[in-house]
């Protein structure tokens, strides 16, 4: 039999800093069974024993709504059932008794035993609130601790009611939410409404004020965040910054971290003979681990962004300032973070959507999140637009590539808009999950609860999804190793053993026989039979082997499509866009003298790359979040498909009409 | 009268939801604190004109304004 403490109360109740106050780092993430909604569970000692501690979804009352609302009853009915001995902690703020005492008293006359944190009773002492802790637990019949878990004032007084006599309760009365009527349900809520209105009059006495101190500040600070010009001004500034640090302040962290590991292989690969074994660390596993490490960086500045933003208030009015803009497409104005971070990469955008409460709407923004134009597709888009947009190509006089590039974007944002409207016709749609939204007062971030917050993602990535990324980088990378062709490779190794003993040395030499070598061992791999096996099925979107093996690769990692190419066309790997393979493409003629790609080919693939989830750490992400295969397999499939008949559809446009 | 013919910074106090108004809508208000005997005040439109910011009782809402006409309200 285990022990457990439940905390349940409503969102911005400060019902996670009193958990992690409660648990420290002694806590794990989890999903409730067969949903994506996130389970937060930790560990902490009462006396007698250790107690396991649950993060319940935020609750607004006893009538549940959306799934994460229904996750946190059934979790309860669920512990009732099992034996398990339980207290549910209900965190209430203390300057909003009126509202937040509602489910406690709900709980308690659903006969589950109830304990009360009031938090944030120093932000109470500041609105002139006072408040009597007896009345109150008379008046409701449980154990309360007025307690500040920012402050960690009171804390002592809570684990008071954490002790062994408290948990022991008889669970055999309680109500299983999961069977309970609808009818009973609003009985039981309008009962606890009234019990929170009485015991919240007895015991609470109101400043003689009109508006509490906290909320007057929020209104003045609301009419210029929320003012009709400067508000959005102001948004968009907040957003600017947001994009740059994702972009500007990760970047030198992750370049300095791929060039780290890139020359850990390139010192491990001088002391390591040629071969498997050196191919295997060098060119398998060092790649592996850089692919998972170098999103770090992003996520932890966009996590520190975002936990600033919403524990300030600030993010619930920037989602309502864009929720209008959003409504026709069935998005609101929670979506607008995910996307925005999913132009810097998918994968922190996928896992900013938590932040979104109801399960449909999260997983709508999931699926979207991967259309925006994420900075792995600019080396993909660079090279294609300046191999194949002509320099002469001016509209109003502006620089045709730069106008290309710039259109790409647009491009993602009307796809992912265009999808949202489709799939309003689904079953994920809902009318809006959240008519309306609390502006919680604004409030000054705790650096600690930042960190912990930037820390627990990071460590959810890097434990989670970064085993996955691991070992599938693993596997792309045997399948374009083996099988090697001795018979092949042999005379181009011979041809590199003698360049490196021969005197004087020629470095140039010897670049050109290792492109040489690389291009052939991957032509005869399992990835590169598959591409020729698949050519046939790329065909009618313009693309050859080469380009088909690059895309296969590229599940990798979108940028990966530019360096296999560079491969395939024996660069030794040293090509990037702005020099031998842009020529190499451009010249690349077919056996009959013709070109072998031109601007039709570009638009197919920059339309397929637009599109098409060309990302194996995305959909590793994607399943970690939604906790289900399902999800990203057929986001997976749809979106190739999607990208497959559009790109087919410009590439036979392109030909008709530019040639 | 309803919450959508109320000018800002007018207090009022909720009587009831007007029909019209659905089940989900109902309850999620009523979850929020919007409910019958409470004080409201509509502080300010948006930039989009939409939600509305609102005080009720001793917190601020972001309502849709698709909802206000279904407020019934009275003056405080």
């Amino acid at each position: 039999m285990k022990r457990v403490v439940a905390l349940a109360g409503r969102p911005n109740t400060g019902k996670t800093t009193l958990f992690n106050a409660l648990t420290g780092l002694r806590h794990r993430a989890a999903n409730y069974a067969g949903c994506t909604v996130e389970k937060a569970i930790g560990t902490m000692q009462a006396s007698g024993g250790e107690v396991e501690v649950v993060d319940l979804p935020g609750t607004f009352s006893m009538l549940p709504q959306t799934e994460d609302e229904q996750v946190a009853f059934r979790f309860l009915s669920e512990c009732a059932g099992s034996g398990d001995d339980l207290l549910v902690l209900c965190v209430a703020e203390a300057s909003n008794l009126d509202n937040d005492l509602v489910l406690p008293a709900g709980l308690k006359a659903a006969g589950y035993p109830v304990a009360l944190a009031v938090n944030m009773i120093d932000e109470s002492r500041l609105n002139g609130i006072k408040l009597d802790a007896a009345e109150l637990s008379g008046r409701l019949g449980m154990p309360v601790a007025l307690v500040s878990a920012r402050t960690r004032e009171g804390l002592e007084k809570l684990d008071a009611l954490l002790t062994p006599p408290a948990l022991r309760a008889d669970l055999s009365e309680a109500m299983d939410f999961r069977r309970a009527t609808k009818k009973r349900l609003h009985e039981l809520q309008d009962e606890a409404v009234e019990t929170a209105r009485t015991a919240s009059a007895a015991s609470v006495t109101w400043p003689h004020r009109s508006v509490l101190p906290t909320v007057a500040r929020a209104i003045r600070i609301d009419r210029v965040l929320l003012h009709p010009v400067a508000g959005p001004v102001i948004l968009a500034v907040t957003m600017f910054l947001l994009f740059q640090a994702l972009f500007v302040g990760a970047r030198p962290v992750m370049d300095f971290l791929a060039a780290m590991l890139g020359s850990v292989a390139v010192r491990l690969r001088a002391h390591l003979p040629e071969g498997a074994v050196a191919s295997l660390l060098c060119d398998g596993a060092i790649p592996g681990i850089s692919a998972v490490v170098v999103f770090v960086p992003q996520i932890a500045i966009l996590f520190l962004m975002i936990g600033f933003l919403e524990q300030s208030g600030y993010l619930p009015r920037a989602g309502a300032m864009v929720d209008r803009a959003l409504r026709p497409f069935g998005l609101d104005g929670r979506v607008f973070i995910p996307f925005l971070s999913g132009f810097a990469c998918a994968i922190p955008g996928v896992m900013a959507a938590r932040t979104i409460h109801s399960e449909k709407r999260r997983i709508v923004t999931i699926l979207l999140t991967p259309l925006m134009t994420c900075s792995a597709r600019i080396p993909v888009y660079t090279l294609l637009i300046t191999a194949f947009v002509p320099l002469s190509f001016r509209p109003l006089g502006f620089n045709g590539q730069g106008v290309v590039m710039a259109g790409m974007y647009v491009f993602g944002i009307v796809m992912a808009l265009l999808l949202a409207l489709a799939l309003k016709f689904t079953s994920l749609h809902e009318l809006h999950p959240a008519p309306a939204t609390v502006l919680p007062p604004y409030r000054v971030p705790s650096a600690r609860e930042l960190a912990r917050y930037v820390w627990a993602r990071c460590w959810h990535f890097l434990s989670r999804a970064g085993q996955v990324i691991f070992t599938l980088s693993l596997v792309l990378w045997a399948l374009a190793a083996f099988p090697r062709d001795a018979a092949r490779l042999a005379p181009i190794e011979a041809e590199l053993a003698a360049a490196r003993t021969s005197a004087p040395s020629d470095p140039g030499l010897e670049r050109a026989l290792r492109g040489r070598l690389a291009a052939a061992r991957i032509e005869g791999s399992v990835l590169g039979r598959t591409g020729r096996l698949i050519e046939p099925v790329f065909e009618p979107l313009g693309w050859d082997w080469r380009v088909s093996i690059a895309s296969l690769s590229a599940l990798a990692a979108r940028e990966v499509f530019v360096g296999t190419l560079g491969t395939i066309y024996a660069l030794g790997g040293e090509s990037n866009a702005s020099d031998g393979l842009v020529v190499a493409l451009q010249d690349a003629k077919n056996a009959d003298g013709t070109k072998r790609y031109g601007l039709a080919t570009a638009v197919s693939l920059l339309i397929f790359f637009a599109i098409a989830l060309q990302c194996m750490s995305t959909i590793v992400t994607v399943r970690r979040e939604t906790n289900s295969w399902k999800i990203p397999a057929l986001q997976f499939a749809f979106l190739f498909g999607l990208a497959y008949a559009l790109s087919f559809a410009g590439y036979r446009l392109t030909l008709a009409f530019l040639g | 009268m309803t919450l959508d013919t109320v000018p800002l910074d007018i207090p009022v106090r909720v009587l009831g939801y007007a029909a019209g108004l659905g089940a989900f809508e109902k309850e999620r208000l009523a979850g929020l604190g919007l409910r019958p005997g409470v004080s409201v005040v509509k502080i300010l439109k948006t930039p989009l004109r939409d939600p509305i910011e609102c005080l009720v009782g001793s917190q601020l809402l972001a309502i849709e304004a698709r909802l206000l006409p279904h407020i019934r309200v009275e003056a405080a």
